[in-house]
């Protein structure tokens, strides 16, 4: 890839409101999936949120960032982690309760507060790691032909 | 000789699926299998055994979790695929 055509296109205007957007955007992700046991959104909608703010990041401000040194092994590490802890919780909640066992289960909480919902939570983060990670890479893949 | 047996193959597994068609049940009908109690249960026990006030969350979370894995698993399983098809290493 050109690199020097693409830092050519960049401008301050977009620079700054790329400043000014992308933190409302990424928090309103978290508050999607965060509150996906209370309103509308969840793991699916706030992941592809969170995603589409790391592209817009990308687009905008290049290589040379932090966000965007998300390497080959740190998303295997993402990814795998939450995949392997999803399993872990719902595979627990699985067996305990579909074995009758008598042993700790997650309160659930009073429904309406942020902690409540039993694994719903955890599992929304997991998913919601999981599939901003599946849009950025899918996306920088795509477009530049490395990861 | 593959193009005959690839043709029969695929005649084979049309009319195999075809067969599953035939055998579903009329669509709207009140005594689907569909039409079971398990609809009524989410809606009104949903929040008080998942404790989650949106019911789709507490659907696909908590009673159908599995399901949620699954998706998740194909995510993952898409993205290694593309890499491994994609990736171009940094020297090239």
């Amino acid at each position: 890839m050109n690199k020097t055509h693409k830092e050519a296109e960049r401008s301050d205007i977009l620079t700054e409101v790329g400043k000014l957007i992308i933190p409302f955007i990424q928090v309103f992700a978290i508050y999607v999936i965060l509150n996906g046991h209370l309103s509308p959104g969840g793991g699916f909608a706030g992941g592809t949120i969170l995603g589409a703010s790391m592209i817009l990041h990308r687009l905008i401000f290049g290589w040379d960032n932090l966000i965007s040194r998300l390497t080959y092994d740190r998303v295997m590490k993402w990814m795998c982690a939450s995949l392997l802890i999803y399993g872990a919780l719902k595979g627990y909640s699985f067996l305990t309760g579909g074995m009758h066992m008598e042993v700790w289960d997650v309160p659930l909480g009073t429904p309406g507060k942020l902690f409540s919902g039993g694994f719903i939570l955890p599992l929304n983060i997991a998913v919601g790691i999981i599939v901003s990670i599946t849009v950025y890479v899918f996306f920088k893949l795509f477009y530049e032909g490395t990861i | 000789m593959r193009k005959v047996l690839s043709v029969a193959l695929a005649l084979a597994l049309i009319v195999i699926l075809l067969f599953g068609v035939a055998d579903l049940p009329t669509f709207g009908k009140a005594e689907n299998p569909s039409n079971n109690e398990v609809s009524y249960r989410y809606l009104e026990k949903g929040v008080e055994e998942t404790g989650a006030v949106n019911v789709v969350a507490g659907i696909i979370l908590d009673y159908r979790a599995f399901d949620t894995f699954g998706e998740a698993t194909v995510l993952f399983t898409a993205l290694i695929t593309v890499i491994a098809v994609l990736r171009r290493d940094e020297d090239e």
